[in-house]
């Protein structure tokens, strides 16, 4: 027999979790976009004062906020193809029948870059990467490669632990995917064609979208946030050359005090990441 | 002017308060803590030598006064975002650790009480022996005093030596370190350099360490300063530039990727034998000095900072210990227990001996300091320092990280002296302009 559900209990069992994340989630960000339009520095806090939208004029056309974010983009165009060009082909092997051990073996290894906390990662690369004592100079023969202090090398080197650490995320996300394609479809795909590609682009490809939709958003925003590894690893540099565009908003907010423009910084941030996350899925589930 | 008449007030009403309690009997600190035993006071401390030492003596003080210090320990990087948050909120904090380039900041925002008025408030605690004339007048005005008042007293002090590697000079047929950064450059430089080892490191990292020990370093030697009279950029000065152009020539004599070389990878490369000599702040003397980090420790040798056209000017840094205003009266009063003692003449020589650096002159001169080679050259620098070696006012913090930014894209070729300069000046006035010192709201400070 089917029974009305009262409102007040709908609210009892709602009501907590979305006052919860208001509280947590919601109030910060309004707290935000209401500093960002302050001038709000803490050590100047005697001059707080209204000021509108200028601090999102000056971020707007302050050019080395879009150095920043120019550099963030580049590092997501390099390193987010190369996840899932690597995490698909260790998804794809993951996939084949048999081996079934060494399989699983292969799926706990999977864990652990991903298990491992971002701040360890960057102090894992200062002492591997290591101009004098780094263990990749010595497998590259003893060769005298600054890696930390040179600025196209560094980038390199923020790229490679990147693609280390969410290569992983990748391929298991590529194949929880593969493992939803009903076997008879993809016997029976195979009986009718040779080709992995074609077994791939026709007969998998479609199960993979969601998860891929799932990787592209969250490696989008996780690549806009990155923040830890950078900081432990060249805080950015040298130069600007490793200052992505979270290291940026972490180094006026809190070295320079400047929390208004912070703010500022950090709410366009936001609305770049849901135009982007919109963008995703609009596009790829069209796609579909 | 200001500054002595300063500190002749401060004498004169130290020596009142030192006049009272010595008619009312013997001072001393057990007596004089006893209201506030059991007080907690809260402090942040940073993983370097000096702290270390005056960690090791502090058993002594809490036995003594029964009141507890309560050590909060940062990186120097994290030392200042987590003061102004705990000032700021209102938190725990009893005392400032204040390096001299934040006193402006933390003076002016009121987080620190100027040390007068707290022996005016408590003047049973004010030790009759602190006999503030015995700092060294550079030290205590630069890292302790702000606008002609004293909120601090020095306690982890810095200056700028040449730590250089006697045996490797000797064998290149010096004996002795060059007098001038000319000579450092070409006559040292070429000698020293060469199978991946260097004659110099120029810490460089891009952090405090670019702005204070490698762009400000090569400024005032060379007659060069971040600000003129009227603060307005210096740093397209015929003698600013000479100053920027000559660390660009310099490094061909330092190992590459210098720009990510902080105080830890110099003090290291220099320890290893891959560099002959650095200039960094006495107070990693304990470190290269020691066997167990270093490998040189018997050649190591200190003097004071090469000469430039303009003198010797060498770095000047370190921390002052003040009262926090947010802290209660117990608290106020325990902290600055805590921080005469920790200055105080009575200490000098165990902190001294522990790794520490204080700042009394009359510990220079007692005898049995055969041992600490930074000593001479320590006093010489102290003699002759510049107290604006980095601007301290409170827009410091925004434009030291306009000097970062640019100082290293200078040092990695990305743009010239002359554009690099002119990026920091152009900024660096507008924070200067947006602060008020231009419209005449703010007076120039300095």
């Amino acid at each position: 027999m089917h029974r009305q559900v009262s409102r007040r209990t709908i609210f009892a069992f709602i009501g907590p979790a979305v006052i919860g994340l208001s509280l947590v989630g919601i109030a910060p960000l309004l707290y935000a976009v209401w500093t960002s339009l302050h001038f709000y520095n803490l050590t100047k806090l005697k001059r707080v004062e209204f000021i509108g939208l200028e601090n999102y004029w000056k971020v707007l056309t302050d050019e080395v906020f879009w150095q920043a974010m120019g550099r963030t983009f580049f590092l997501l165009g390099t390193a987010l193809p190369l996840q899932i060009a690597l995490g698909l082909i260790i998804a794809l092997v993951l996939h084949q029948p048999g081996l079934t051990l060494l399989k699983t073996l292969g799926r706990l290894s999977l864990v652990l870059p991903m298990a491992t906390t971002y701040a360890v990662v960057g102090l894992l690369g200062q002492v591997m990467f290591n101009q004098k004592f780094g263990v990749v100079n010595q497998l590259l023969g003893g060769a005298n490669i600054n890696w930390i202090g040179d600025p196209n090398n560094a980038f390199f080197m923020i790229i490679f632990w990147d693609v280390w650490q969410w290569t992983p995320f990748v391929a298991l996300v590529l194949l929880a995917g593969l493992t939803m394609v009903p076997v008879e479809i993809e016997e029976a795909a195979r009986l009718e064609t040779k080709s992995n590609w074609v077994l791939l682009r026709f007969v998998q490809l479609p199960f993979l979208v969601p998860g891929l939709v799932a990787v592209l958003i969250l490696r989008t925003a996780d690549t806009l946030k990155l923040f830890d590894m950078v900081f432990t690893l060249t805080r950015g540099g040298p130069g600007s050359s490793t200052e992505f565009i979270s290291l940026m908003i972490q180094r006026v907010g809190f070295r320079g005090f400047d929390q208004g423009l912070a703010s500022a910084q950090a709410v366009i941030l936001l609305i770049i990441t849901i135009v982007l996350a919109q963008l995703y899925i609009r596009v790829f589930y069209k796609e579909v | 002017m200001k500054i002595l008449r300063n500190i002749s007030y401060l004498t004169i009403l130290l020596s009142f308060f030192g006049t009272i309690a010595f008619a009312s009997g013997h001072w001393s600190l057990k007596e004089a803590a006893k209201p506030y035993e059991g007080t907690t006071v809260d402090v942040v401390f940073l993983l370097r030598p000096g702290y270390e030492a005056i960690e090791a003596m502090l058993p002594a003080f809490e036995e003594e006064t029964g009141i507890s210090i309560n050590i909060i320990k940062h990186p120097y990087e994290n030392a200042l975002g987590e003061q102004v948050r705990d000032f700021v909120a209102g938190g725990d904090l009893d005392i400032a650790l204040i390096d001299l380039v934040w006193i402006g900041n933390f003076a002016e925002n009121e987080w620190i009480v100027p040390l007068a008025d707290v022996q005016a408030k408590f003047p049973d605690i004010v030790d009759p022996d602190l006999d503030i004339d015995d700092f060294f007048p550079l030290v205590l005005n630069a890292f302790g005093g702000w606008n002609d008042i004293v909120y601090g007293l020095p306690f982890d002090n810095y200056s700028g030596l040449l730590f250089y590697n006697r045996c490797w000079l000797e064998e290149a047929g010096f004996g002795a370190p060059p007098e001038t950064w000319g000579d450092l450059k070409d006559i040292y430089g070429p000698a020293l350099t060469g199978d991946g080892k260097y004659a110099f490191a120029l810490q460089s990292k891009r952090n405090e360490t670019q702005s204070a020990d490698s762009f400000a370093r090569m400024l005032w030697p060379f007659g060069g300063s971040f600000l003129d009279a009227d603060f307005k950029s210096n740093l397209n000065s015929a003698e600013s530039q000479t100053g920027l152009k000559f660390r660009q020539d310099l490094m061909q004599y330092m190992p590459d990727g210098i720009v990510a070389y902080d105080h830890a990878e110099t003090v290291n490369a220099f320890s290893q034998g891959d560099v002959a000599m650095i200039t960094e702040w006495s107070a990693f003397y304990s470190t290269v000095v020691s066997p167990d980090t270093s490998k040189v420790a018997d050649c190591v040798e200190i003097a004071p900072e090469p000469k430039g056209p303009a003198g010797r000017k060498p770095a000047l840094g370190g921390f002052s210990l003040a009262v926090a205003s947010q802290a209660d009266e117990a608290e106020q009063a325990a902290a600055y227990l805590f921080i005469q003692w920790a200055t105080s003449k009575a200490n000098a020589r165990e902190y001294l001996e522990r790794g520490g650096v204080p700042a009394r002159q009359s510990v220079y001169m007692q005898d049995g300091l055969e041992n600490f080679k930074f000593v001479p050259a320590l006093v010489e620098s102290w003699q002759d320092g510049v107290p604006e070696f980095r601007p301290r006012f409170a827009e410091w913090p925004e434009i030291t990280e306009i000097v970062q930014e640019w100082g290293t894209k200078i040092m990695l070729g990305e743009v010239t002296t002359e554009e690099g300069a002119q990026e920091i000046g152009t900024r660096m006035e507008d924070v200067l302009e947006a602060a008020g010192y231009y419209s005449g709201d703010k007076p120039l400070a300095q």
